[in-house]
């Protein structure tokens, strides 16, 4: 077979038994593989919601047709049902785990039941061993990595959680080739309630390809695509994604102190380009990839890997700190302890606005850069108050009475990009399978990076069909699977024919975006079943109640009900957010 | 300084010239005139981080005047004045 592997392998850790899960070509034509085969082998699996922390729940690590091949293609999905936010969640990560896992020979591998005591996966030759962990277990994630090596292969690529996932911190992450995360929806704490401590694979086995003369030369136009291209071939490269404080920054929607403000004062000492000139070693990359933006850091203590932007802010301007070296040591530490750090920080900014209210009177006060990497390891110990942080932002602010505090929707914390400053975005959170995230359509390409074209960030109309369109465009790249930071240097039809070399199916344009509407839907539909309705599109009150009063995005509101409805109809849904029984029809569902 | 129009460099720019700003004493230029005029002072190439050999915006660049992308006004047409604050961002991405 050329593209797949053809093999998925499910092993249930309660009853000792593997079997193989079939899956024929149809299914994989209209799935690809990664998130989107992921989501529909979940939900054929576990179709009624469950507890995610039940033995029954099904966690698949996948990979795609494209996985192993061109240039950032190391990457693997993670998906289940996020402990979080209750939805259907895929998390992705990169490296070269999801290279070494097809390289090992599967497409995909399916983690059920509850393993009595700790245990770790090793993948090899097509086969899947379970080895006792017990000695590892309590370790942090470098310490694992390094270890499961030891007892696999120096080769191997390793996937594991850290004393986070094993507390079942509901925004645990997995953690692999060092400090790759699968970091949003709590994949960890699913890794910690199977007592599964760990995976290695090692790779070997070639991806087979189905046109090599096309393919070498497919591959070559994308060298050049991504080398010519600006950000791809210079900008992530020299400055990462931390380029963004200062961009995000002047348009008025670099959210501070719990988003309360658009404009951090202190956004300079934070910004990507300060990061270059003080703490960086060099770049590090992904499997096979040339852009490399990574960042590889020292400060005067300690080493390791990031900030980006992301945690930048999350730790950075969203608690009023400014201190670059606490906000690169609370990363170090969420890394080794294994957290998503988007959703530590919010969840720590939501504790300092509680904190002010007077709501919580437990001292958490903007800018107290000192005890940052205490409250992140008090989170992952479950110690004292970060027994409560541990829960997110949406579990604590209910707690305390004032559920409107929480930054989040269904339960995951919006990043970096106030919502107030681009409608599109907007939209996209409200709307994002698994919550308030910008990686289902990252609308701040068009409309604050203008790429592939430039959209009024402020205007509403227009914005539903194109929220769909990107949100579709993404569930293909993460299916096929590829990083999306090359979809600044590529088009749908690069991709199709990426598919066509690799697979020799011929996927169109329109088949492509026909699956990613099919991915979109099936979550939806998960979704639904898992209760979530019109009423959990939606974003926090502060978004359509409160303006700033600087910044380019002053005097501006989140106008979700200009869009709603049109993304409703632009997608086949009701009113209510159901897709309706002509679209299922329609899309084969 | 007030009868200035302040540029500021960001991203590979700001590596390029060494400096994150300069103010310019000049008022009534198109943002293209500014552009012109900044690189003069700057005494340094930079413009081809922004715009293209016919001298249109690159796709992606990032020209803000007054936190407001030039894209949404006359493009390199804008007129900018004394007191304006104008950043320049090279194509950039991130996530
Ligand atoms: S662009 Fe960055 S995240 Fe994407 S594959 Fe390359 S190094 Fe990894």
């Amino acid at each position: 077979m050329n593209g797949w592997m053809g093999r998925i392998v499910m092993v249930d850790l309660g009853g000792h038994s593997q079997k193989e899960i079939p899956v024929d070509g149809e299914t994989r034509r209209r799935f690809l593989g990664g998130r989107g085969l992921g989501t529909k082998l979940y939900s054929d699996l576990c179709p009624v919601p469950i507890d995610p922390f039940a033995a029954a729940n099904a966690l698949l690590f996948m990979t795609g047709p494209l996985t192993g091949t061109v240039m950032t293609s190391g990457r693997y999905e993670v998906v289940s049902r996020s402990p979080l936010t209750g939805t259907i969640c895929d998390s992705s990560s990169g490296g070269s785990f999801g290279a070494a896992l097809k390289g090992a020979g599967l497409d995909g591998l399916v983690v059920t039941g509850r393993a009595e005591r700790p245990v770790y996966l090793y993948v090899h030759d097509g086969i899947v061993e379970v080895r006792d962990a017990s000695a590892i277990w309590g370790l942090d994630t470098q310490k694992t990595q390094k270890a499961v090596q030891e007892l696999t292969s120096a080769k191997a690529s390793v996937a594991c959680i850290g004393p986070a996932g094993e507390n079942r911190v509901l925004f645990a992450a997995i953690m692999n080739d060092k400090d790759r995360a699968a970091g949003r929806g709590g994949m960890g704490a699913i890794m910690g309630a199977k007592n599964l401590k760990a995976i290695a694979a090692l790779g070997g086995q070639a991806t087979a390809i189905a046109d090599a003369d096309g393919y070498k030369a497919m591959a070559a136009r994308l060298d050049r695509a991504v080398d010519k291209n600006p950000v791809t071939g210079k900008s992530l490269q020299v400055l990462g994604t931390s380029v963004l404080v200062n961009v995000i920054n002047a348009h008025g929607m670099f959210p501070t102190r719990n988003f309360r403000g658009g404009v951090f004062n202190d956004a300079e000492g934070t910004s990507g380009e300060k990061i270059a000139e003080s703490l960086l070693q060099r770049q590090s990359a992904c499997y096979k990839c040339p852009i490399g933006c990574g960042r590889t850091t020292r400060t005067k203590s300690r080493n390791g890997e990031g900030p980006e932007y992301e945690t930048v802010w999350a730790f950075g301007a969203h608690l009023g700190i400014s201190d670059l070296t606490a906000i690169t040591e609370a990363n170090y530490a969420c890394n080794e302890l294994g957290l998503d750090t988007i959703t530590m920080g919010s969840t720590i900014g939501c504790a300092m606005e509680l904190h002010e209210s007077g709501a919580l009177k437990e001292t958490m006060l903007w800018g107290d850069a000192a005890r940052l990497a205490g409250w992140v390891e008090d989170t992952a110990y479950g110690r004292g108050f970060g027994a409560e942080l541990a829960l997110g932002s949406k579990r604590l602010a209910a707690k305390y009475g004032r559920p409107e505090l929480a930054m989040q929707v269904k339960g995951m914390e919006i990043p970096a990009y106030d919502p107030r400053g681009a409608q599109g975005m907007a939209l996209s959170y409200a709307t994002s399978s698994r919550g308030g995230c910008h990686m289902r359509g990252y609308m701040i390409m068009p409309e604050i990076l203008g790429h592939p074209v430039f959209l009024d960030r402020f205007v509403t109309a227009g914005k539903p069909e194109i929220v769909a369109l990107i949100q579709d465009i993404s569930a293909v790249v993460d299916s096929a699977v590829l990083c999306r930071f090359l979809q600044f240097a590529m088009g749908i039809s690069t991709l199709s024919e990426m598919l066509r070399t690799v697979t020799g199916l011929d996927f169109g344009d329109e088949e492509l975006l026909a699956i990613g509407r099919r991915i979109y839907t099936l979550e939806r539909l998960y979704n639904n079943r898992a209760g979530f309705t019109r009423s959990d599109d939606t974003l926090p009150p502060r978004f359509f109640n409160e303006e700033f009063q600087t910044g380019s995005s002053r005097h501006r509101v989140v106008r979700l009900d200009e869009m709603l409805d049109g993304y409703y109809a632009v997608r086949g849904w009701d009113t209510q957010g159901s897709p309706t029984k002509a679209t299922l029809a329609a899309l084969g569902l | 300084m007030a009868g200035a129009i302040e540029v500021k460099f960001y991203s590979l720019l700001r590596r390029r010239l060494g400096k994150a700003s300069l103010a310019l004493e000049a008022d009534g230029l198109t943002v293209l005139e500014l552009l012109l005029l900044a690189e003069k002072r700057a005494g340094q190439s930079f413009l081809d981080e922004l715009l293209d050999r016919e001298r249109g915006l690159l796709t992606g660049t990032m020209i803000l005047v007054n936190g407001e992308n030039v894209r949404l006004k006359q493009g390199l047409e804008t007129r900018v004045g004394a007191g304006d604050t104008v950043d320049l961002f090279s194509p950039a991405g991130g996530g």
